[in-house]
């Protein structure tokens, strides 16, 4: 086995050491449920014509996304996809203004410039995907770069689906990155499907962690419906970058719930597959975890899940409010001025 | 004032502005040790360190996305292709993602990539070609094309000032072939202001970079038969100075559109349909165009001095414009 | 170079039974460059509209017959000349050596720049009085000087060009305006005077001795500033198929005119004269389309991925509708004078409306019985298409021998179309739709079922065709529809 594979998070007290306590511990579950919910809510507005363009989900994936994002810390960056609607959400971006860049509205991150989970937020450290993938691994890595250069103790990381680690971005970012042992974390959406492709046809390879070996670092393989396992692995990779100790490959497996976006049927995936990997649901287990390794209560979970509830509500309501973006001023906002410099992110 | 080659008035600004800016750092292939395969960064490892003269695997791609990233998190990263023809390697980072980022995010990218470019010299068609028109199309990215020594070193200075993803081409052919006087203090050109290299009224050629040198030699020989030809040298062309071109076109009624890049598409074209659009009662004559040919940049001199637009090129075109 | 090498561009024959043509468009004006080939102009007909490409190369010399004018077939249209020469000027003279004023040596016009100007037989236009004193033989103007001529009132065919062929420069218009020999009189409304120039005339240091044309004010007589002629008319006889200026309509409030296209004309007169002819008669049979249209489906992905095609049900009925014509050789048949003439080929003519939705034209799929599924699917898509795109050849809206009409595509069920003359028949096809129909199940038993039901028309010319037959025919149609053999076609 070239390459390591996470084990399980057992107990409360394992996960203790892991830097997480109770509270921290119902804050994921809430975010896996916003997460589920607001892909949910997209999925209906888009049936019923309210999004525009094409809408993707990162159903069963959750976890991962919301494990990646939790181990992140507050001046850490990167660069999620389309499946990682966990991290957005993990890392702050209100609920309101994700719906309000599903329909283009002028609230929407991008302020209707660009649609689905192409979204910005820099402020919060997160900068959006293009659709060449995976395109945004070396700009990850590029972040890297400057935290090395200026010895910031901050850490980039890069998101890419197994499918696109076919790309020589894949390779150029990972070889880099290990040649100047950059501190950044390649976290790979395995979800065993790159649109209808499945992996034996996307690398020749057990697991796509195995190349990291090929790029002079560590790499390793989780379950990516098992939050807490995903959070550990993210924990460790992020702290050892951030020491000095260079990149890491995480790979999450995990399988796509649904097809690769709404017009896909996901024919091709067998319902055997499905069927396995519904029985390993990352927010069911994650839920039955709570109940019997951190005593979560019916009164602990109807609250959070009435929580869920209004802040979805509220938050189509807002966007609903958000007016259309104003095509007069399209124009403007292509080339950026000397004052647009003074953001945060570039302090 | 000092008298310096093309190259070193861009070797000094750069050196200049990475003394002044600790965000400006240099990323490429061989750029350290080395110098850079035209040295422009000789020395610059010994004064500014590994980490800011950085040699770069054999990756275009990384170079470019890796500059994004950088800027993003705050740094003035200035990236060098060994020849700008390369540069098609990276073209997803500059147009997909770097050119689109502060539309989408607000998040400006203010990279600059070193595109050594352009022919004379036998480079053959992957070591000679002037690709501006491709970026030219792309909005979000800005073009400098600077012709003389003074205006490389303060286009440079303002193309890393810029809060955009600048693409500054440098002209292989006049590196070393075209001194001028340099002032030794830092000074930056704004982008948009073309610079009348020549003066005159009775023709108006409009062109950049290396081609700026060829219209003055074809100008001073037209000089002798008693029509004056003003050299109108843009300097940048996204964003190009319109105003002052149609102001020239106005004047002298007689326009000479020159270029190195090939013709079906260059830029000179967007300069011909401006004029033809906003001076056309202002001509005397069609709007002319010079431009390499549509192939490929061939190695064999023979070939190559057909290729590019030659002296006698512009002689003869002026001549027929004169007795139009 | 003579004027020999001018080719002629003339109204073309689109098809044997067209006589005339309507210019739509002229795609080129005169003075512009057209290559061999090259679209030059667009042409209506009662058959097609076409794009007309440039019988030769060279340069558009001048138009005889203007956009939306009507012409017999063979009239000539305009004139190409040979490339470098210039349009036909509006008063073409020889180039006569100025009486009053010295013409520089250095820009002699060369004679075969002079020479360009048509001699046809054509009668010439209005004889310009030869007090005509320049020397210079182009008429061509650049737009500054066009716009400094204009703005100072200045008759350019008076200013001394010093540019090739002796075209008037702008240094020429403005060293002229400098003399002061423009003669203040003739000065249009133009911007008001107060406001100075953009480029200010300066005293330009005029390279050669001025060739002034003449003193100002010296001989104020008409006779040296040419009056400047309205342009003449196109130099061609009236074409005799003009029509007849019509007493203008009256028009109510509220009421637009709208001049009637060459197409609609036709249309108009075919429909009226088919009226006229035939004696029409239409029966409707309803058809269960459930075979068809699950055969449909079924093909539809298959014909789609490999033929890049896209069946329509149309396909399906043009098919059966062709085996049934083999039995019915009249409905497929015409009367000529008091003659039946029946035929062994099927040329199926099919209704298209334009893009445009405003007019109809009847491309014809020959040879229709050589044709199965697939390749009517094809013929039908291809000619569609290139009915709308204006694309067809005249050939292929002629010959049909009977047709097919399809205005169920937006829901309706019923119609009495018009027979395209001289056929007996047409076929009318209307929307698919859900109905509760009555079969018989399994043990013969009625039941209701929801089938797919479409009407079929056949409007018939009852000269030729009696009820009963055309009775048959549907049912044949009908037959062979609901109970499609898949392997048969
Ligand atoms: C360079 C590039 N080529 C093609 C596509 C179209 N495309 C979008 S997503 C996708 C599949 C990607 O698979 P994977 O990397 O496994 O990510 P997943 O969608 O499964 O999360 C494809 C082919 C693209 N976005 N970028
Ligand atoms: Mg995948």
């Amino acid at each position: 086995m070239a390459v390591r594979e996470a084990e399980p998070v057992g107990s409360l007290q394992e996960v203790k050491e892991a830097g997480l306590d109770r509270e921290d511990l119902l804050g994921i579950y809430r975010h896996m449920l916003i997460t589920r919910a607001i892909e949910e809510r997209g999925h209906i507005l888009y049936r019923q014509g309210k999004i525009p363009g094409s809408f993707y989900t990162g159903r069963g994936n959750e976890a991962a996304a919301v494990g990646v994002a939790t181990a992140m810390g507050p001046n850490d960056v990167g660069t999620p996809l389309h499946r990682d609607m966990g991290v957005h959400i993990t890392r702050g971006v209100e609920p309101w203004r994700i719906i309000a860049q599903y329909m283009g509205r002028e609230g929407g991150p991008t302020r209707g410039r660009d649609g689905n989970v192409h979204m910005a937020a820099p402020e919060l450290g997160l900068h959006p995907m293009v659709s060449h993938l995976p395109a945004m691994l070396p700009v990850a890595v590029g972040m890297a770069l400057a935290f090395k250069i200026r010895g910031d103790r901050r850490v980039a990381l890069g998101w890419f689906g197994e499918g696109s680690a076919a790309r020589g971005d894949a390779h150029e970012s990972m070889n880099m990155a290990g040649v100047r042992q950059l501190p950044v974390v390649f976290i790979c959406d395995n979800n065993q499907w790159a649109y209808s492709t499945p992996t034996y046809l996307g690398y020749p390879i057990e697991h796509v962690a195995d190349r990291a070996a090929a790029y002079g670092f560590d790499g390793v393989v989780v379950d990516g419906t098992d939050v807490l396992a995903v959070y550990r692995e993210a924990k460790a990779a992020i702290e050892k970058a951030r020491q000095g100790g260079g990149p890491t490959l995480i790979e999450c497996l995990t399988l796509r719930m649904e097809g690769h976006a709404v017009h896909d049927d996901a024919f091709y995936v067998p319902k055997e597959m499905f069927e396995q990997w519904a029985a390993q649901d990352p927010i069911e287990r994650f839920r039955t975890w709570l109940r019997s390794n951190a005593d979560m209560t019916d009164d602990e979970e109807d609250q959070i899940t009435s929580v869920v509830k209004r802040l979805l509500n509220d938050a189509l309501e807002r966007a609903e409010e958000s007016p259309l973006p104003d095509p007069s001023g399209l124009e403007q906002g292509v080339y950026a001025s000397a004052e647009d410099l003074d953001t945060p992110h570039h302090k | 004032m000092p008298e310096l080659t093309y190259i070193q008035a861009i070797s000094d600004a750069l050196r200049q502005e990475m003394r002044r800016d600790q965000r400006v750092f240099v990323l490429g292939q061989d750029v350290g040790v080395y110098g850079g395969a035209f040295k422009v960064t000789l020395g610059f490892q010994e004064e500014f360190g590994p980490w800011r003269v950085m040699d770069a695997p054999l990756s275009e791609t990384a170079i470019v996305g890796g500059a994004t990233g950088a800027a993003l998190m705050g740094l003035r990263p200035v990236a060098e292709m060994q020849f700008a023809d390369f540069i098609s390697c990276a073209w997803d980072h500059l147009v997909t993602v770097a050119a689109k980022q502060f539309f989408r995010g607000r998040t400006p990218v203010p990279i600059v990539v070193r595109l050594p470019s352009g022919g004379g010299f036998s480079g053959g068609p992957f070591h000679s070609q002037n690709p501006e028109s491709s970026f030219a199309h792309i909005p979000g990215l800005k073009i400098v094309c600077p012709a003389t020594p003074h205006d490389a070193k303060g286009l440079l200075a303002t193309s890393i000032e810029d809060p955009n993803p600048v693409l500054y081409f440098e002209h292989k052919h006049l590196y070393r072939r075209i001194k001028g006087e340099v002032p030794e203090e830092r000074y930056t050109i704004p982008f948009g202001q073309a610079r009348v290299h020549r003066e005159g009224d009775d023709a108006v050629v409009v062109t950049w970079g290396a081609m700026v040198h060829t219209a003055s030699d074809a100008a001073d020989q037209l000089a002798g038969e008693g029509f004056e030809v003003e050299i109108l040298d843009l300097r940048t062309l996204i964003p190009w100075d319109k105003a002052r071109v149609l102001e020239s076109v106005r004047r002298c009624s007689k326009v000479l559109v020159l270029h190195e890049d090939t013709r079906t598409g260059g830029f000179g074209a967007e300069i011909a349909a401006t004029i033809a659009e906003e001076a056309f009662e202002d001509l005397d004559a069609p709007v002319v165009r010079i431009a390499a040919p549509d192939t490929p940049v061939p190695f064999s001199p023979a070939l190559e001095k057909a290729f590019l637009p030659q002296v006698e090129d512009v002689v003869k075109s002026l001549q027929e414009l004169a007795a139009y | 170079m003579s004027t020999g090498t001018q080719i002629e561009v003339v109204m073309p024959q689109m098809g044997v039974s067209v006589s005339e043509g309507t210019i739509t468009k002229w795609l080129k004006q005169p003075g512009e460059a057209i290559a061999r080939d090259e679209l030059l102009l667009e042409i209506s007909t009662d058959k097609v509209d076409t794009e007309v490409p440039s019988p030769g190369e060279g340069v558009l010399a001048e138009i005889l017959v203007s956009e939306g004018q009507t012409v017999d077939v063979g009239t000539v249209l305009g004139r190409i000349g040979p490339a470098g020469s210039e349009a036909a000027a509006s008063a073409p003279e020889e180039p006569v050596p100025a009486p009053a004023s010295v013409e520089p040596a250095a820009v002699a016009p060369e004679p075969a720049l002079a020479a360009a100007a048509p001699v046809e037989a054509a009668p010439a236009p209005v004889a310009a009085p030869q007090t005509e004193t320049s020397g210079n033989g182009r008429a061509f103007v650049s737009p500054v000087v066009a716009r400094i001529a204009a703005e100072h009132g200045v008759d350019t065919t008076a200013v001394a060009g010093t540019g090739t062929g002796g075209r008037v420069t702008k240094k020429d218009i403005l060293a002229f305006i400098e003399s002061g020999a423009s003669a203040p009189a003739a000065v249009l409304p133009g911007p008001p005077s107060t406001e100075p120039q953009p480029p200010a005339p300066e005293p330009a240091p005029i390279p050669e001795p001025a060739p002034v044309p003449r003193p100002p004010d010296e001989t104020p007589e008409p006779q040296t500033i040419p009056v400047p002629e309205p342009m003449p008319e196109p130099p061609t006889p009236r074409p005799p198929t003009q029509p007849e200026p019509a007493p203008e309509p009256q028009l109510g409030p509220g009421e637009v005119l709208e001049p009637m296209t060459a197409m609609r004309r036709g249309i108009a007169d075919h429909m009226r004269r088919s009226l006229d002819t035939s004696a029409h008669v239409t029966s409707a049979i309803e058809v269960d389309m459930s075979r068809v249209v699950a055969l449909r489906k079924k093909l539809k992905p298959e014909y789609e991925r490999t033929h890049g095609v896209n069946v329509t049900y149309l396909a399906f009925i043009a098919r059966a509708a062709v085996e049934t014509l083999k039995e019915y050789p009249w409905i497929n048949g015409e009367l000529r004078g008091e003659s039946i003439v029946t035929r062994s080929s099927i040329n199926l003519g099919f209704a298209v409306e334009l893009a445009d939705g405003k007019g109809l034209i009847v491309p014809v799929l020959k040879n229709s019985e050589t044709l199965n599924l697939l390749g009517i699917a094809k013929g039908v898509a291809d000619i569609a298409e290139r009915a709308r795109s204006k694309k067809l050849l005249p050939d292929e809206v002629q010959g049909g021998t009977f047709t097919i009409t399809n205005p169920g595509g937006y829901g309706t069920f019923h119609g009495t179309p018009v027979i395209s003359q001289p056929q007996a028949g047409i076929l009318g096809t209307y929307a698919v739709v859900k109905r509760p129909w009555v079969i018989q199940d399994e043990m013969g038993q009625d039941v209701i079922a929801v089938r797919p039901i479409m009407n079929l028309t056949l409007t018939y010319d009852h000269r030729l065709v009696d009820g009963a037959l055309a009775g048959r025919f549907l049912r044949d149609i009908r037959e062979r529809l609901e109970s499609w053999d898949e392997a048969a076609y």
